[in-house]
């Protein structure tokens, strides 16, 4: 009787489990917008959305058609959906951050209304079950604010099926900020991200859908996108995918449709003045459109900006693989707007200026390079950024040194300008070195101290921690690691232990010990050459007359490690004979001593000199040398005399 | 046009007849933009002199190198080494305020002054020199600061609008007005220095009244000569910076001392120059009143 009653009740939940999986309902395989002519990814959502902006109210009406798949082997009666643009209002959890501490330059030292933002559900329907508009709930997950809007749920009526389809049917009005996190208008240009109901993704046994938070942007899954935009027809409109109609209203809007293939999110702008470069790069799965939307006066950049765009392609698809969409559009956001540098699938924002110098390639150069990275690490591989923002912004960090590096040389890929120089590789490593010890790699986004610590270690230590890698399992397996993760994890969402498995996997080596201080660990690496000495062997001798290369001494050098951080590190002590020896020490004492009889005194030494590690919080106390060399500091001391007295004679030239 | 080329050239000789004030000046600026680097150069010399790393410094440029130096703890604040700069640059201002008189003294002489009467001069003056920069500093302040404040709502208006460039010509096109507009200022109150100096004047209030009225007499002929000696201190910059970064090798110390130098001691010049062009200025224009530099008489005690 008992088995009959559970038999029952299976066959009942299984009724209401068919019944409510819509019949017809499918992912498109399409491949239109890829070089590909099956799917790359596997497909949970399509969206199919319909937008209609007002320019100028910056606001916009739509509908949003989500089909889902059931891809998590359970049945889900629970959905959760981003609304980011509810970050934008003063109550918060964004708002609260970034008064605390500060986010991408702004404090918000008082409210201004263009910065509000919303997000608002005019209906909600789930297809076969009904409307759920006045069921929806905000939640906050990671934390207590329960005036933050920006995660909102819905409890099904009838769950849907392991493999099974559900269809919701959202209509929605947005209000855009001034550009705010790289969303929002500015005078006449605004820039589409965050902007739809995003639905979470299910991840290790459970939805993550976190608020949005000062310094954390994305996680979706993969699908198709069907978006139609509205616009006033005298604005020129850019967007994530392919554009596959454009057509004029009659009154006086036009309507241009995009589809995009793989992709986990959907960015569009507009503008009346952008004027279109067009370009193509072949790379190894096929031709991808380039499309450079550009302010007007920055035409005279626009070869730039196409080149460093093939320059970055053509080294991403040789070292790491292939790029498969069809498209890539880098926009160029009005000068002043919170806009610049962002990344969205096969749409970047860099952002340059009229008069941007040759030798400046911390600007615009580096923007691109790095947004169009992050097509490979957020686009393709589709790490958490939110809990691990250091997948996101710091692989790509690594690999933007090593991209810019390679283009314009090590120690001038960030500036070459006017006999002055620096190296992308040093800017990495001082954006880590102020919050060296503040906290590890391995943590979520929203909980780093501060903006400065999430900056630093997130890009800057990851990035430095990874090309210290580079001397550790050596630079040709590094870049087959990263080529063997690219092409595993693409189209997933791999977790940090996937990443340094494959590392450990190529180079077959146990990095443990490494991962565990640099990843894991908040540790900081800082050896220093602790004193030298050389004192003659017969030093008792009253007539002792020294004389080089005849005079016997014991030369001592002490090498200390003044940080946490464990790490094995050559020694390379010179003679002033020429002779050099080098020594391998393990680190795991705080210090150790060289001694060496030689006809020859100690002329100078060094800690790792073949500058192999990238995150010594200290290189000048890598070394020391016997004889003081004061021509550096000379030289210093110079430019800053003279642009005293230059700054005394300007003083005296007004007022006296 | 040959009136104004004589005043330029007039200026030039006066300038080139008394080169010992632009040397003696020029010193005084090195001596004491050398002690205001002291601090800087202690700790540059402390954390670089023997450290293999402080090679990238010298052999070419590396700013992250620098940045990295100046954050280094032991560097200590960069206010300690910017405030004695700061305080030295103050220093050269006071002594160019003090010093100022003697130099117009001997500019309008014919003859070399004996050295009692250039510090008879100084002392003399020191107090006048102060009230007429107090005047200075409140008319240029006010007239500054309301095209300052003009000038940057223009901007900010321009920086609404989505021409890029606006913003930027804005600026340009206030920061020439702001430096015409000071150069006018800055002309009254030489005249008007020139005028104490050389009328022994002690109510500096009719200095400023006929530095005023020759000004304004006189305007297109003096600004262009005080514009074409800025222009010429310009071009001194720009050259005197192409040569440091075409001749000077990354690692020459002593070439980019000599040519940084030689380029503030030529820029220094052309204030001189500037000052002499007023003092012939006010000269020839007076020559009716004042047939030659009368000797300061020597103060005597009651």
């Amino acid at each position: 009787m008992r088995r009959c009653l559970s038999l029952l009740v299976c066959l009942v939940a299984v009724g209401v489990i068919a019944e409510n999986n819509p019949p017809g309902l499918a992912i498109p395989a399409t491949t239109s917008a890829i070089n590909s002519s099956t799917p790359l990814s596997q497909r949970v959502v399509a969206y199919n959305m319909d937008a209609k902006y007002d320019a100028k109210a910056h606001s916009l009406d739509a509908t949003e058609t989500l089909t889902y798949h059931n891809l998590t082997g359970q049945a889900l009666d629970t959905f959760p959906f981003h609304l980011y643009l509810n970050a934008f209002q003063p109550t918060s959890t964004w708002m609260r951050e970034g008064k605390r501490e500060g986010t991408r330059g702004q404090d918000f030292e008082k409210w201004d209304k263009k910065s509000y933002g919303a997000e608002e559900i005019k209906s909600f329907e789930v297809v076969g079950q009904g409307d759920f508009t006045s069921q929806l709930q905000y939640i906050h997950p990671d934390d207590d604010n329960k005036d933050d809007r920006t995660v909102m749920q819905v409890h099904l009526l009838k769950p849907v099926p392991p493999d099974g389809y559900v269809e919701f049917k959202i209509k929605f009005h947005d209000q855009f900020p001034e550009t705010l996190e790289r969303t929002g208008w500015n005078r006449d240009f605004v820039l589409g991200g965050q902007w739809f109901p995003k639905v979470g993704v299910w991840w290790h046994g459970a939805w993550n859908c976190h608020q949005f938070h000062a310094y954390t942007e994305f996680f979706a899954d993969f699908g198709v996108y069907d978006v139609k935009l509205t616009v006033p027809q005298f604005e020129v409109v850019g967007a994530s995918g392919i554009e596959v109609s454009n057509v004029n209203n009659p009154d006086g809007t036009k309507t241009v449709a995009y589809h995009g293939d793989d992709i986990h999110d959907f960015a569009w702008t507009a503008s009346p003045h952008y004027r279109i470069y067009d370009d193509t790069f072949q790379g190894s799965m096929g031709p991808v459109k380039l499309r450079i939307m550009l302010q007007p006066a920055h035409w005279s950049q626009a070869e730039r900006q196409a080149r460093i765009t093939k320059q970055t392609m053509e080294r991403f698809d040789k070292w790491y693989g292939p790029y498969p969409y069809k498209t890539l559009t880098v926009v160029d956001p009005d000068p002043g707007s919170q806009a610049f540098g962002m990344e969205y699938p096969t749409f970047i924002t860099g952002g340059t200026t009229w008069w941007e110098p040759e030798g400046m390639h911390a600007g615009s150069q580096e923007t691109i390079e790095h947004e169009f990275g992050h097509q490979y690490w957020y686009g393709m591989v589709a790490t958490n950024e939110f809990e691990d923002a250091w997948m996101d912004e710091g692989i790509n960090e690594y690999t933007q040194v090593k991209v810019m590096d390679s283009i314009f040389g090590p120690s001038a890929s960030t500036l070459n300008l006017w006999g002055i120089s620096a190296g992308e590789r040093e800017e990495t490593r001082l954006f880590y070195m102020g919050v060296a010890d503040v906290d590890p790699m391995a943590k979520n986004g929203w909980q780093y101290a501060d903006s400065n610590s999430y900056g630093g270690i997130t890009y800057g230590k990851t990035a430095v921690v990874l090309l210290t890698l580079e001397s550790v399992i050596g630079e040709d397996t590094m870049r087959r690691a990263m080529h063997t993760y690219f092409l595993r994890y693409r189209f997933s969402h791999p977790t940090k232990e996937d990443f340094l498995k494959t590392i450990e996997e190529v180079s077959g080596k146990d990095l443990r010990w490494y991962f565990n201080q640099a990843v894991y660990g908040s540790q900081v690496l800082d050896y220093e050459v602790m004193k030298l000495s050389s004192v003659p062997v017969d030093w008792y001798k009253e007539d002792l007359k020294e004389k080089k290369g005849e005079t016997e001494y014991v030369d001592n050098v002490w090498i200390h490690r003044k940080g946490d951080f464990v790490m094995p590190i050559e020694v390379e002590i010179k003679f002033d004979n020429g002779d050099k020896v080098r020594e391998q020490w393990d680190g795991q004492d705080r210090w150790v001593r060289y001694t060496y009889q030689k006809k020859a005194k100690i002329e100078s030494i060094e800690v790792d000199p073949d500058h192999k590690i990238n995150f010594d919080r200290n290189d000048f106390n890598n070394s020391q040398t016997a004889e003081a060399h004061g021509a550096p500091a000379r030289k210093l001391a110079n430019y800053w005399t003279c642009i005293s007295q230059f700054c005394a004679q300007l003083l005296a030239w007004w007022l006296v | 046009m040959s009136e104004k080329t004589n005043l330029i050239s007039a200026g030039s000789a006066i300038a080139s007849r008394n080169k010992r004030y632009v040397i003696w000046f020029y010193i005084l600026n090195l001596v004491f933009a050398h002690f205001g680097a002291a601090a800087f150069s202690d700790q540059a010399h402390g954390i670089l002199d023997h450290s293999l790393y402080a090679d990238k410094l010298l052999h070419g440029f590396d700013l992250g190198v620098l940045v990295e130096l100046l954050a280094r703890p032991e560097f200590g604040a960069l206010p300690a080494a910017s405030h004695p700069a700061m305080m030295f640059a103050v220093l050269f201002f006071l002594a160019s305020l003090i010093f100022m008189p003697g130099v117009l003294l001997g500019y309008a002489s014919d003859h070399r002054i004996p050295r009692e009467e250039f510090f008879r001069a100084c002392g003399r003056n020191v107090w006048r020199f102060v009230r007429v920069f107090l005047f200075f500093t409140i008319v240029a302040g006010i007239i500054g600061g309301i095209l300052f404040g003009a000038f940057n709502a223009l901007a900010t208006a321009a920086d609404k609008t989505s021409h890029e460039r606006l913003p930027f010509f804005t600026q340009l096109a206030g920061g020439l007005i702001m430096f015409l507009v000071l150069t006018v200022i800055r002309i009254w109150f030489d005249l008007a220095q020139t005028d104490v100096v050389l009328r022994d004047q002690t109510a500096v209030r009719k200095s400023i009244a006929a530095g005023f009225r020759e000004t304004r007499r006189n305007l297109g002929r003096l600004l262009v000569s005080y514009v074409a000696i800025a222009l010429v201190a310009l071009a001194i910059l720009v050259v005197g910076i192409l040569l440091w970064h075409a001749i000077v090798p990354p690692s020459s110390v002593l070439g980019a001392f000599i040519v940084g130098e030689a380029t503030l001691l030529l820029l220094l010049g052309t204030r001189f120059w500037q000052r002499a062009t007023a003092v012939a200025f006010y000269v020839k224009g007076t020559n009716e009143l004042i047939d030659e530099v009368q000797p300061i008489p020597a103060f005597v005690a009651p």
